[in-house]
């Protein structure tokens, strides 16, 4: 329990030698040594997508991609911290989709490489959350787009595998457009809506 | 120091049990000696500015009356650049202000500090509070919040955001938000504490991580323009007090930019970073109160700057994760807090104040969890939940899960320890209906914003209250700013900041805002060499 006898870890954070106790994180760790670091820092808590890194273990030829601050500093462990630009995103707009019969013709129009997916597995390679992308962008071409959206669930938007896309698809926007869909053209709560109906019609009220 | 009892002997104690009574607890006096609100020498009278002889935590009150960080020369061959709305802060709050605006067609500019969605909004768990059940109404919603504050609040602000939660929730799902349903396909809620009815909907405990996904992509799939990584250092303003745009920092180029806006909506979110008192913090990378700052400096009034959130469960436990939330949910679903002793010791349930401060006295009553290198804590029975409802944490709560792994501690098997974590900023700058401040031409929305929560936030109106408030000022802005000339653009008020604080003999080497807190080294990051530096901050 009790961390007094520190071990400390010795790893190559952005080509610095860094040492650092155990249980950081390499964001954490790299301030510990007293490094500068502002860009690619977010949340801290794994879901803004932000600090994307390139790791590399000890006695690896692997190197897999990972999210920053969900990464503990290990022995001998590579560490480079991805800082690139958004990239481009298709432009559409939800209310353009008259209605539910129309979503795949409107799927294949914004994302007309969807189809091209040569289930390289690229995708699922680079998701540090574990997320079957490439099923994902199957299910979503084939217009199963409830199934497609739930499995980006835990999605972060870290743009990890539209980099690693080789036909430019943006597997992740094909994600959220899934969910996005599904909820403006499914999501019909009779609770809310006989809400929204007694409101309308002046039935609730507040007294100050 | 009181002596805790050690984490492998409160271990020892802890069994697992489903159903455990509540003891009497004596909630008198409670939070005068223990909520770190009331902390001795926590508090000082601002000396200058439009709140002046007001109370203000002293850390914030340091930046409130803290110099600016640039001055004329910097304004000289900077890019300028022009648009209708200018909105800074690319949260909850920001992203509800500027696609509402957009839709009328107004030029909108989103500029942000971090990247777009990078915020307190992405992280928000528990849910988003609206009276849909059939026994609730907006006016028991209306009640608990006023009850909860515990101190006056604008009353007509939040009525405002009672009776219109339901259409804000329509609007999320208009944008494409899911949430969880039952088998019919209404929206599941769950009783969040301090409230009379089930009120609060959600996604998972991801309900932020959706809400901030779906809004992102509704922004960058539209016309409006995002610049990230350009944080905010000073508003501009004409000779007559309009707000008239802001100067930018951008950390790609380490030049500064100015804006020319028609409006300005400041949606720049909280202050967890500051990490008052010490505390640690929930909140993300960017929480450093930079538009309280900014707001103030141009004259608009501030409220509650003495009050903040302290959410009861923060993780104590591993220390690398310190300050990470554990989301209201577990609690509202039944969980119980436990002392070493394995003993109830408070209404769960009961307002986070109140419980935060309850924690905080049984550690400083010696019956805490001591986990060495001054880690102390509570237990939040986790395991004794999954045996009431079996399989809730995988269903309900896949992020505490992923939290388990990373503390390798199985919360469904042995409970997990916490601690009071600096949650929210309850005060803020006043605002009306529409999120206009007292300054023309600068509105104010979301966290930044005061007057709903008084001294104790209800879990869930916060999302609630930044898009309610997100929305009304996209509307508003976008009906009186497009057709209006733009003004001049000066930053003179940077001139009567500098006079009062001489005149009232105050240091001139603090610079704010923050931007970042202290331990990312802005300040002597070689990276950012053609931004102003405040090197003698810590
Ligand atoms: C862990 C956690 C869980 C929560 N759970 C809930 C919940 O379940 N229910 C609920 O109602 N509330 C919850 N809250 C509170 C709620 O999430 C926040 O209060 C709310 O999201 C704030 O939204 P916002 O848009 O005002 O600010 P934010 O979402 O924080 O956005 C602020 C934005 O402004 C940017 N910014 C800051 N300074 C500058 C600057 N100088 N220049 C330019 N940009 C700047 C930031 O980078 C950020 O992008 C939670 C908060 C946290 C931290
Ligand atoms: S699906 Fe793509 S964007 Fe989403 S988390 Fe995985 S790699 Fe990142
Ligand atoms: S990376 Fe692109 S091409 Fe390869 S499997 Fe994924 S979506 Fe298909």
């Amino acid at each position: 329990m009790n961390q007094t006898t520190e071990t400390l870890i010795n790893a190559t954070i952005n080509g610095k030698a860094i040492s650092a106790p155990e249980y950081l994180s390499v964001i954490q760790a790299l301030w510990h040594a007293g490094y500068p670091r502002i860009k690619s820092v977010g949340c801290l808590e794994g879901v803004c997508g932000t600090c994307r890194v390139l790791v590399r273990r000890q006695n690896s030829q692997n190197i897999t991609t990972e999210l920053g601050c969900q990464v503990l500093i290990e022995e001998g462990m590579q560490v480079n911290f991805l800082a690139f630009p958004t990239p481009a995103q298709q432009h559409y707009k939800l209310e353009d989709i008259r209605n539910s019969w129309e979503v795949q013709n409107n799927f294949h129009t914004i994302f007309p490489e969807a189809e091209n997916c040569r289930h390289c597995g690229g995708c699922n390679t680079t998701c540090p959350k574990g997320i079957n992308v490439e099923k994902g962008v199957i299910l979503a071409a084939k217009g199963r787009f409830r199934e497609a959206g739930d499995l980006f669930t835990e999605c972060v938007l870290c743009d990890l595998c539209q980099s690693a896309c080789p036909e430019n698809i943006a597997p992740n926007h094909v994600g959220i457009f899934s969910r996005r869909v599904t909820a403006h053209l499914h999501t019909r709560p009779s609770n809310l809506i006989n809400r929204l109906e007694r409101l309308r019609k002046g039935e609730l009220k507040v007294v100050i | 120091m009181t002596n805790n009892i050690s984490y492998q002997e409160a271990l020892a104690n802890y069994k697992a049990v489903a159903e455990r009574p509540l003891p009497e607890v004596n909630y008198e006096g409670l939070l005068e000696k223990y909520h770190p609100d009331y902390f001795k020498d926590a508090c000082v009278q601002l000396k200058i500015g439009p709140n002046k002889g007001d109370i203000c935590h002293i850390q914030l009150a340091e930046m409130l009356q803290a110099d600016a960080r640039i001055d004329e020369a910097d304004l000289a061959g900077a890019q300028v650049i022009e648009t209708d709305i200018l909105i800074i802060g690319g949260g909850g709050a920001g992203c509800a202000a500027a696609l509402t605006a957009a839709e009328t067609g107004a030029r909108v500019l989103i500029a942000t500090k971090l990247r777009l969605g990078d915020s307190n909004t992405v992280m928000a768990e528990g849910g988003v509070q609206v009276s849909i059940e059939k026994d609730d109404t907006p006016q028991q919603h209306y009640d608990d919040t006023l009850r909860s504050a515990d101190r006056s609040v604008d009353k007509t602000l939040v009525a405002e955001m009672v009776m219109s939660a339901p259409d804000v929730i329509r609007w999320l799902i208009q944008q494409g938000m899911q949430f969880d349903l039952d088998e019919y396909g209404d929206l599941l809620t769950r009783k969040a504490g301090g409230t009379t009815a089930p009120r609060v909907v959600y996604f998972r405990d991801y309900t932020g991580l959706e809400m901030m996904r779906v809004l992102k992509e509704a922004v960058r799939s539209s016309e409006i323009e995002v610049l990230d990584y350009v944080p905010t250092v000073e508003l501009l303003s004409d000779e007559d007090g309009h707000c008239t745009g802001a100067v930018l920092s951008s950390l790609e180029d380490n030049r500064y930019k100015l804006v020319k806006a028609k409006s300005v909506i400041i949606a720049t979110g909280g202050i967890g970073r500051l990490h008052l008192n010490g505390f640690p913090t929930s909140n993300h990378f960017g929480a450093t109160g930079d538009g309280l700052v900014l707001a103030y400096r141009l004259g608009a009034k501030l409220r509650d700057l003495d009050s903040f959130q302290y959410h009861p469960s923060g993780l104590a436990y591993p220390q690398h994760l310190s300050g990470t939330l554990i989301t209201e949910g577990v609690r509202s679903a039944g969980a119980y807090l436990l002392n070493a002793q394995g003993e109830r010791f408070v209404d769960e349930l009961q307002s986070r104040d109140k419980v935060a401060a309850a924690i905080m006295r049984e550690c400083a009553e010696g019956r805490g969890v001591d986990a060495g290198n001054g880690i102390k804590g509570i237990w939040i029975d986790t395991p004794g939940l999954e045996l009431k409802n079996p399989g809730i944490f995988n269903a309900r709560f896949p992020k505490l899960i992923k939290i388990g792994k990373k503390s390798s501690i199985d919360p469904r098997k042995q409970p997990l320890l916490i601690y009071p974590t600096l949650h929210y900023q309850n005060g803020g700058v006043i605002i009306n209906k529409h999120g206009q401040t007292n300054i023309p031409g600068l509105y104010c929305v979301g966290e930044v914003s005061g007057g709903i929560h008084g001294r104790n936030r209800l879990m869930g109106n916060s999302l609630l209250e930044i898009i309610s408030f997100g929305r009304r000022a996209g509307i508003h802005a976008a009906k009186y700013s497009p057709r209006k000339p733009f003004r001049k653009v000066t930053i003179e008020h940077l001139s009567r900041l500098r006079r009062e604080l001489m005149l009232a003999d105050m240091p001139m080497d603090p610079k704010g805002p923050i931007l970042f807190p202290a331990y990312a080294k802005f300040e002597t990051d070689s990276d950012y060499s053609g931004l102003h530096k405040n090197i003698k901050s810590k």
